[in-house]
């Protein structure tokens, strides 16, 4: 049974469409990635996938009908997410943020606590620090740390390395790499840089407009010279 | 100078209790409820018809009066604040009616006479040469023992850290798995409780007229401006600068010129810091 398979998924803002007819699906354990250009909707299906955004189509986890569902009840059957503007509460610790992301998973906080100091140390050291006067980098450490602290069995990342220094960037591609390997998390992750996406994830679909215009493995992706040539840099 | 100081900390701790839920709902609800008066007159009413109509013990129109307001904050939320969800001014506007609304019920109910409420607590202790009711110390008490309850409720429980996320970043309280509706709802009830809570005291230090929800919506207008959004602490400060300026043009200058600088000190910090004294700067 697929984690999470979406079927025929539209949304709009208002009567601009932002999704049309998207259907896609990720399996328990693997990680796949969302390629896209800057407007393409990879955001708009994150927050769709979350109940965040009004939707036609159907979303289904573990073969449930989740479509329509809120947030908080996303949240509760095992989302996590990590959205691309990081929506931290800056004017609070970081330890607070992270406990934020507890509120529905009270009973695991040590033991996520743990995990989260394990995988970012930097933010067992600055859990004092207001997450308003911190760097990008360390945002969106905050932002995968309180997505986590909700016991997540599936993370929703956005564009995690935009806008970080490369060595950041390797950093965080390999906490999620640890993350599917050592604790079995299921990963969607958007991407403008289909390399990057392919240094984590075993499968791609490649979202144009809204819609999506090709999907399959790197090797199959690669075959397309139009492919290569929009999204490999080649 | 003693009776300055004294009268000026009983007046400010009465202060910060009424602008107290008028701070929480401009924070976490971003609405200046100005129907809060609504919930302090309220209050004061129940408890008068609760406690000395009805000749029920205090602590039971105390108790009422909370739980009234509460119901009433709970209430216009769910029936005023929530479907005009987006508009600010709509909000404004339509808690304002709700006030002027509330005065004429309370006219009906009970007449438009102002009615003297007795103490909760009679009697008068001299301190330092100072007349001081029992009422108004009770009432400087209690009003600390709420704001410390507020600020370890606030700070310390995961329902408090939720209010505080939702009026930093709805969205992320949202992926957090926190209702903001839920939460939202709550503040509105804690705000509701907090004024009547007030207005009990406040109409006991003053009196029970229909027309008294307006001067401690001045007041709580006054100490969230100049204290700034977001601070339980900024708010306490300003309750007591507020206060005893009061007290001391009252003492020192005229009684008529009482609300006059407090006024004048809200433009000053308007015009130099918007943001308010211990605000932080929103972006
Ligand atoms: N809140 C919004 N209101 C209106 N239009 C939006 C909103 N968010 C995104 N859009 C539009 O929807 C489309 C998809 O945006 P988005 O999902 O953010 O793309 P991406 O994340 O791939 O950059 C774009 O055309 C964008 O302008
Ligand atoms: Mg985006």
């Amino acid at each position: 049974m697929s984690m999470i398979e979406i079927e025929n998924l539209s949304a709009f803002y208002g009567k601009a469409q932002a999704l049309r007819n998207v259907s896609l699906r990720v399996e328990p354990g693997e990680t796949i990635a969302i390629v896209g250009a800057n407007g393409a909707g990879k955001s708009t299906l994150l927050d769709s996938i979350m109940g965040l955004v009004k939707n036609t189509g159907t979303i289904r986890m573990e073969g449930q009908d989740v479509t329509g569902a809120k947030p908080g009840d996303m949240v509760r059957r095992g989302v996590g997410y990590a959205p691309e503007r990081f929506n931290l509460f800056p004017h609070m610790t970081v330890r607070d943020n992270l406990l934020v992301g507890a509120y529905t998973a009270r009973e695991d906080i040590d033991k996520n606590m743990d995990a989260v100091h394990r995988l970012f140390p930097r933010l067992a050291e600055r859990e004092g620090q207001e997450t308003s006067t911190q760097s990008g980098g360390e945002r969106q450490m905050v932002s995968l740390g309180r997505a986590l602290m909700t016991s997540p069995r599936i993370l929703l990342v956005d564009e995690p390395t935009i806008g970080l220094a490369p060595k950041v960037c390797v950093e965080i591609a390999e906490v999620l790499r640890r993350l599917s390997a050592e604790m079995g998390l299921t990963v969607i992750v958007t991407e403008q840089n289909a390399n990057f996406a392919l240094s984590l994830a075993s499968r791609l679909y490649v979202l144009e407009g809204g819609h999506v215009t090709a999907e399959g493995t790197a090797v199959e992706l690669a075959k397309d010279d139009q492919l290569a040539k929009s999204y490999f840099g080649a | 100078m003693m009776q300055i100081i004294i009268q000026g900390m009983l007046l400010s701790g009465l202060y910060a209790l009424i602008a107290m839920g008028f701070m929480l709902i401009f924070s976490i609800g971003r609405t200046l409820n100005l129907a809060y008066g609504a919930y302090i007159m309220v209050g004061g009413y129940i408890y008068f018809w609760l406690s000395q109509q009805l000749g029920m013990p205090k602590i039971v129109g105390f108790g009422g009066a909370v739980a009234v307001g509460a119901l009433m904050g709970l209430l216009k939320h769910r029936l005023i604040v929530k479907p005009l969800k987006g508009d600010p001014v709509a909000v404004e506007i339509s808690t304002l009616i709700l006030a002027v609304i509330m005065q004429s019920a309370m006219v009906l109910a009970f007449g438009d006479a102002s009615k003297i409420l007795l103490p909760l607590i009679p009697g008068v202790v001299t301190v330092a040469g100072a007349q001081v009711t029992y009422n108004i110390l009770a009432a400087t008490i209690m009003s600390w023992v709420i704001i410390l309850a507020l600020y370890a409720f606030v700070r310390g429980t995961h329902t408090g850290r939720a209010m505080q996320a939702v009026s930093m970043d709805e969205k992320g309280a949202a992926i957090s798995g926190v209702d903001p509706d839920r939460i939202n709802m709550i503040t509105w009830a804690i705000s509701g409780g907090l004024g009547a809570a007030g207005g009990v005291f406040f109409a006991s230090y003053t009196q029970l007229s229909p027309s008294m929800w307006v001067a401690p919506v001045i007041i709580s207008v006054a100490i969230v401006i100049v204290g700034g959004i977001g601070s339980i602490i900024g708010t306490l400060i300003v309750a007591h600068i507020i206060g005893f300026l009061e007290i001391t043009v009252v003492a020192v200058l005229a009684p008529e010129l009482r609300g006059v600088f407090t006024m004048v000190l809200i433009i000053g910090v308007l015009i130099m810091r918007p943001q308010g004294l211990f605000g932080r700067e929103e972006h």
